[in-house]
C-alpha cells in the first residue's frame, strides 16, 4: 500500500520536475529568439514594414521558417506550461479545474497545428 | 476564497520586493501569452489572399496599438525575462537565495538600462 501511493507520488513528481525543467531550458531559448524576434521586428525591420509581402519575403528563407516554428513551438509551449500552472493556483475544483485544463490543451494543439502548417505549407504565389 | 478576499489578502501581504516580482512575472507572464494566442492566430491569415494579413497589419498599425506593443508587450516580455534570469540564479545557485532582494533591485536597474534606449529607438522608428 505505502510502496503503491509512493510510487504514484514518485510518478506524477517526475512529470512536474520534467515541466519545471522544460520551463528554463525553453526559458535559455526564448531569452535569446523571442528578444531578438521582437527587437529585430520593431527596430530592424519597424513596425510599418510588416505586410504579407514582408512575411511572404522573409518565407522564401528556410533559416527564417525554421527560426520561427522553434520560436512558435517552444514560445508557445513555455506559456502553456506557465498558464497551467497559474490555472492550478486559482482553479481548485475538480471539474472546473479538469475543464480549465482540457481548453488549454485543445486551444494548445490548435494553435500549434495552425501555426506550424502556415510556417511549413506557405506557397509564395 | 471569494475573489476580492484574494485581492484583498495579495494588496495586503506583505511579502515586499519578492512578492512583488512574483507578481509581475505572472501578470507580465499571462499577458503575453494572450498576445501570442493573438498573434499566431493573426500570422495564420498568411494562408489567405494578401488583403486579410494587410487588413490586420493596418489595426497593428495604429498609434494605441504600436504603443501597447512597446509598453505592453516589450515592457512585459523584457520584465519576464530578466525577472526568469533572477529565478534560475537562484534555482541553481541556491546560495544567492539570500540576495534575491537586491538582486531585483538590481534586475530593475538594468531593465531601465535596456528598456529606455530600446523603447525610444523604437518609438523614434515607428512615429
Amino acid at each position: 500500500m505505502q510502496v503503491q501511493s509512493l510510487s504514484r507520488f514518485r510518478r506524477t513528481g517526475n512529470l512536474e520536475q520534467m515541466a519545471w525543467l522544460f520551463t528554463r531550458i525553453s526559458a535559455l531559448i526564448l531569452l535569446v529568439m523571442a528578444l531578438f524576434h521582437l527587437i529585430y521586428m520593431h527596430i530592424a525591420l519597424g513596425m510599418d514594414a510588416v505586410s504579407f509581402q514582408l512575411i511572404a519575403y522573409r518565407w522564401q528563407s528556410p533559416g527564417w521558417r525554421l527560426f520561427d516554428l522553434v520560436l512558435l513551438v517552444f514560445g508557445w509551449l513555455h506559456g502553456a506550461n506557465g498558464l497551467r500552472v497559474v490555472l492550478d493556483d486559482y482553479v481548485r475544483a475538480p471539474f472546473a479545474r479538469t475543464v480549465a485544463r482540457a481548453l488549454l490543451l485543445v486551444v494548445t494543439a490548435t494553435l500549434i497545428v495552425l501555426g506550424a502548417f502556415v510556417i511549413i505549407a506557405f506557397q509564395p504565389s | 476564497m471569494s475573489a476580492i478576499t484574494g485581492i484583498f489578502r495579495a494588496v495586503t501581504y506583505r511579502g515586499r520586493e519578492g512578492q512583488i516580482a512574483w507578481m509581475l512575472h505572472r501578470i507580465t507572464g499571462v499577458g503575453v501569452f494572450l498576445f501570442l494566442a493573438m498573434h499566431i492566430a493573426n500570422v495564420f491569415t498568411m494562408i489567405f489572399p494578401s488583403h486579410v494579413f494587410n487588413s490586420l497589419a493596418a489595426l497593428y498599425h495604429s498609434v494605441p496599438f504600436k504603443l501597447l506593443s512597446i509598453f505592453g508587450l516589450y515592457f512585459g516580455l523584457l520584465y519576464h525575462a530578466l525577472n526568469g534570469v533572477r529565478v534560475m540564479i537562484v534555482d541553481f545557485w541556491p546560495g544567492a537565495g539570500k540576495y534575491q532582494a537586491p538582486l531585483w533591485r538590481v534586475q530593475l536597474v538594468i531593465f531601465l538600462f535596456i528598456f529606455v534606449p530600446s523603447a525610444a529607438v523604437m518609438l523614434a522608428r515607428m512615429f
